[in-house]
């Protein structure tokens, strides 16, 4: 079998055996889910939700938070593999620099896809809608993949970059206040602040959620799902390239 | 006769960041099957040779091949020919022993069965059939040791870097290590490059030697030419001669 395969097999293993990112955002994505809609699920009665409740409205926020989780993993395989010495090991195999930083992602993001599989049949269980049936759900998991390469790919870049596990934690932080600068908890027409609207405009994270809510409730425009695929196709291409050019540039750091 | 050259180091040169040059043109030659060892004090620029050597380092100038291999060019080739056992050791601590043995050899391109096999030589080899089903997490330091260096041999490497390679081995395992060391160097004409403060461990185990102070060779030989050059006797322990030659190096 290839070494490069074989590094890929091995950081999906490692995440079988050491779950605790992707369990983490899966945990935290149920939960948010839980406590929003019984906190303020009572808004879904607003005609603004056109009937179809809040459950389907708040479900695209799962999508997100649960990748900001699994992102965390590709810092954290390179992070304990770094610690421990064994990426020297590695790097002085055969194995290409690049499988070394692509292995985990990849491991990151079927995790990422096997959760949001999980979570859209919770999702269905209580009630979220598919308004496109299994168009929906391959469109989400379209979403899903984009924003967990490109989560991971930053992650993985600034870990290799700077050796530093608290750095590739500043990826999760970043798209964490993403969360609360979009229209998250509510559509734009209830956001009374101005500069919260306008930065939701700008916040790449409104276009997914917005994108999957035209494919759950069809509550919202096509085009947020058409601008989402197109966005996150070109910050998935970007961070791919960082990964790889951070993979180039590997320099093994002895004390 | 003259024996054919493994490693060949011609003028290299190697600064730090900081400005700090710590390879002054460097001129080495290691023969195939040479036992051969690095010696000099703390901060001499011993790691930083293997670690140039080894392409964990870019050079600033000068040359230098391994088995022929220009390293720097032909990093995939250089990759199967040498082993590099570094001074810190180089395990996944959530592993079993004999699974990070026997992916290692997979990684070099064995299949399942013929890394399964490599491995079995390698645990036997190092004594480590106790603990080939334990987390490697949980070994003894010594342990660790033994198979951080096994990891190193599984693809049978030809040239064998050891970064001052018995720190932490207790006096059994580290007679054991050499034992299997030398096993290598003999019988599979592995060519060694050692760096150690143990003096007597070199003094043991290596013919050829070289000694190096602030980034420079001072000096490249056998052992006993190293002694008799120093003290006129090579019944003088490494140890001594050490000593007196960097006092002989001061006083110049």
């Amino acid at each position: 079998m290839n070494s490069n395969i074989l590094l890929i097999r091995r950081a999906i293993v490692k995440l079988i055996k050491q779950p605790s990112a992707p369990l983490m955002g899966f945990g935290m994505s149920l939960f948010f889910l839980i406590v929003y809609n019984a906190g303020i699920g009572g808004v879904g009665y607003l005609d603004i939700f056109e009937g179809k409740g809040y459950l389907s409205f708040l479900f695209p926020m799962t999508i997100i938070s649960l990748a900001m989780g699994s992102s965390a993993g590709a810092g954290q395989t390179l992070n304990s593999d770094m610690q421990s010495g064994y990426f020297k090991r590695l790097y002085f195999s055969p194995a290409s620099r690049w499988a070394l930083v692509i292995a985990p992602m990849i491991a990151d993001v079927i995790s990422s896809l096997f959760f949001t599989g999980i979570l859209l049949c919770v999702g269905a269980l209580f009630g979220v809608t598919f308004q496109y049936g299994l168009l929906s759900v391959l469109g989400i998991l379209l979403l899903s993949l984009l924003w967990s390469v490109t989560l991971s790919g930053f992650s993985a870049g600034v870990m290799i970059r700077t050796g530093q596990h608290q750095s590739a934690a500043l990826v999760t932080n970043a798209v964490f206040l993403l969360i609360f600068l979009s229209t998250t908890f509510l559509p734009r027409e209830l956001i009374t602040a101005k500069w919260l609207l306008a930065a939701s405009w700008g916040n790449p994270a409104t276009y997914i959620l917005e994108g999957c809510r035209y494919l759950l409730a069809g509550t919202s425009d096509a085009w947020f799902f058409n601008i989402a695929l197109v966005l996150f196709s070109i910050t998935t291409i970007i961070s791919l390239l960082f990964a790889l050019s951070s993979a180039r540039k590997m320099k093994i750091q002895y004390p | 006769m003259k024996m054919e050259a493994e490693i060949v180091v011609s003028n290299l040169v190697k600064s730090y960041s900081n400005n700090m040059k710590a390879l002054k043109g460097i001129d080495l030659r290691v023969a195939k099957g040479d036992f051969f060892t690095l010696l000099g004090p703390n901060g001499a620029g011993k790691s930083t040779l293997i670690k140039v050597l080894t392409t964990l380092l870019v050079k600033d100038s000068g040359e230098f091949t391994i088995g022929g291999i220009n390293p720097e060019q032909e990093k995939a080739k250089i990759q199967t020919y040498i082993g590099v056992a570094s001074q810190e050791n180089e395990i996944d601590p959530n592993e079993k022993v004999e699974n990070l043995l026997v992916f290692q050899g997979r990684l070099f391109g064995l299949s399942y069965s013929e890394a399964k096999l490599r491995a079995e030589e390698l645990i036997n080899l190092f004594q480590l059939a106790e603990y080939r089903s334990k987390r490697s997490e949980t070994l003894s330091g010594g342990y660790k040791r033994r198979l951080h260096c096994a990891l190193a041999l599984v693809h049978r490497p030809k040239v064998l870097f050891l970064d001052e390679p018995t720190v932490g081995m207790d006096p059994l395992a580290r007679a054991n290590f050499w034992e299997v060391i030398n096993q290598l160097n003999k019988k599979e004409t592995t060519t060694i490059f050692l760096t150690t403060q143990y003096l007597d461990e070199a003094d043991k185990n290596a013919n050829a030697m070289a000694f190096i102070l602030n980034g420079k060779i001072e000096y490249s030989g056998t052992i006993s030419e190293f002694k008799n050059k120093v003290s006129k006797s090579e019944a003088m322990s490494l140890d001594d001669s050490y000593l007196e030659f960097i006092k002989s190096l001061s006083n110049n």
